[in-house]
């Protein structure tokens, strides 16, 4: 399975609980015990693949997610660009703020 | 000046450099001076910036680099109102303050809720964690003084959040560190750890597997935040880590602290300097000190044509090209904060600093890394062991 392809039938599966359940998903898919996973090491077969290529595959399965939903609601008789989590609420706009200011106004907290 | 004007998005205004505590890690030199900005410098950075169309997409305004609350009410009072005269109608803009928290009262409890004013806090953990950094010039700890204060904010149902600067013992006790937050009632946090600025060498940077250590605390605060859902409700790290790692093809990342002007920051006199704001107060003969004019001498305008500041901004695009070329990653973070590169690598024209590969790159490890863990995870029927969030 591609990377792309994996991480799409993860994303697809994450999606609907929104950005909160994501996080608590991801925050709770941890090691059992910390010896399990040293920090160092890498957790799985796909690590073994560049972080940037990692990365690329990340955003091409939610930009394909995205995609998945606009032509859901095309379908659907109901446009709703803007309410779609990944593209309107999750990932954008993209900020590197300055860290002794979380700068609110532009910081990805709308959940 | 069309597409190519500036946009300021962050002002960050030094009311007094001044500060009621010396910690131990502060890179800011000139605390123990009680100079307060004058009434005239704030009309002229604020008259300037709001003529000059700069800031028409809105604006944050933090008080800082000092501590803010050593000045009266009086003096904000004062200060808002003046903005607020001159600001033109319908331009969002905020102010917010980071404090050390030690005089927060009754009084500012008020001021802060009818003003609106957004309140960064401060405090780095447990008394034994905070007070090894945070203390007065007889050298005290000031955690009673910062934690009564927080209890205030809270009572009075201010809204807050809290910055904890992490030292390689408070790396080591993520789980001391969040049931404190829960005893608080602490449900914001950000974390900053202890950097090399200024005259100040961080003893954390210098410490063997230090990254390791930066990554296994986020990994076990966020684990201990997922199974305790609702007591923390924002991570920065977490969330901006995951916010750059789930996005878009072809969104790019915009680095205000790279882009000239999008922070601005004014010191007490009325000096004006932009990219990282710890840069204004720092002594640097390569770059006329980062003081790129001053608003009670010279028009806004006329500091984007200044040759400091193409100096300044060829230095660090030269930077975030190495960035760009050698660093898997660039996407999320868009090359880096300059004042991290100047303090650790001597120039803003390099690549890779131990902050970056702290906060940026081991972070997105994190959040890939448990991206791809999830479905053995769900799989292995670890759910229930783990307090699996019922969201699959």
């Amino acid at each position: 399975m591609s990377l792309r392809l994996k991480y799409q039938t993860i994303l697809t599966q994450l999606a609907p609980a929104g950005a909160v359940g994501v996080s608590l998903a991801l925050g709770a898919a941890a090691p059992a015990v910390a010896s399990e996973q040293p920090s160092g090491a890498q957790p799985s077969a796909t690590a073994k693949e560049g972080v940037s290529e990692r990365l690329a595959a990340v955003r091409d399965a939610v930009t394909a997610l995205d995609m998945t939903k606009a032509d859901a609601a095309k379908t659907d008789g109901r446009l709703a660009w803007g309410n779609f989590g990944w593209g309107g609420g999750w990932g954008w706009p993209n900020w590197n703020n300055w860290h002794n200011w979380p700068n609110w106004r532009n910081w990805w907290r709308n959940w | 000046m069309g597409d190519s004007m500036p946009r300021i998005e962050l002002l960050v205004v030094q009311p007094t450099p001044f500060c009621n505590i010396d910690c131990r890690y502060c890179y800011l030199a000139d605390r123990t001076n009680k100079s307060v900005v004058a009434d005239a410098t704030l009309q002229n950075l604020f008259g300037q910036v709001f003529a000059s169309g700069w800031a028409k997409d809105g604006l944050s305004v933090v008080w800082h680099a000092g501590e803010p609350m050593v000045l009266p009410i009086a003096f904000y009072r004062r200060a808002f109102a003046m903005i607020e005269g001159l600001k033109p109608e319908g331009l969002m803009l905020s102010h917010s303050f980071q404090t050390n928290g030690t005089l927060i009262d009754d009084a500012w409890c008020d001021f802060i809720a009818e003003t609106h004013l957004s309140i960064g806090v401060s405090v780095d953990g447990p008394r034994h964690f905070h007070d090894r950094n945070r203390v007065t010039r007889s050298g005290r700890g000031t955690f009673d003084k910062t934690i009564a204060g927080i209890r205030r904010l809270k009572s009075h149902g201010v809204p807050f959040h809290v910055i904890s600067v992490l030292t390689k013992e408070s790396l080591a006790a993520p789980r001391e560190m969040f049931d404190f937050y829960l005893a608080e009632g602490i449900d914001h946090v950000c974390f900053n750890v202890e950097e090399s600025e200024g005259d100040h060498r961080s003893e954390s940077f210098a410490e063997a597997g230090i990254e390791d250590a930066y990554y296994d605390f986020l990994s076990e605060f966020w684990r201990l935040s997922a199974a305790n859902p609702g007591k923390i409700s924002f991570i920065r790290e977490i969330d901006d880590a995951q916010r750059n790692v789930f996005r878009p093809r072809d969104t790019g990342i915009h680095n205000q602290l790279a882009t000239p002007f999008a922070i601005t920051s004014m010191d007490w006199t009325g000096n004006i300097a932009t990219f990282s704001p710890e840069l204004l107060g720092l002594k640097n003969r390569d770059y006329d000190d980062f003081v790129l004019g001053n608003v009670n001498r010279d028009r806004l305008e006329d500091l984007a044509a200044r040759p400091l500041l193409a100096r300044m901004a060829g230095d660090i695009d030269a930077g975030i090209a190495l960035c760009r070329e050698h660093c898997e990653y660039f996407s999320v973070c868009g090359g880096g904060e300059p004042v991290n590169k100047l303090f650790e690598n001597g120039s803003f024209a390099t690549a890779e600093t131990v902050f970056c590969r702290m906060t940026k790159m081991r972070a997105t490890d994190l959040v890939l890394d448990r991206l791809e863990r999830l479905p053995d995870f769900v799989q292995a029927g670890a759910a229930a062991s783990h307090s699996m969030p019922t969201v699959l």
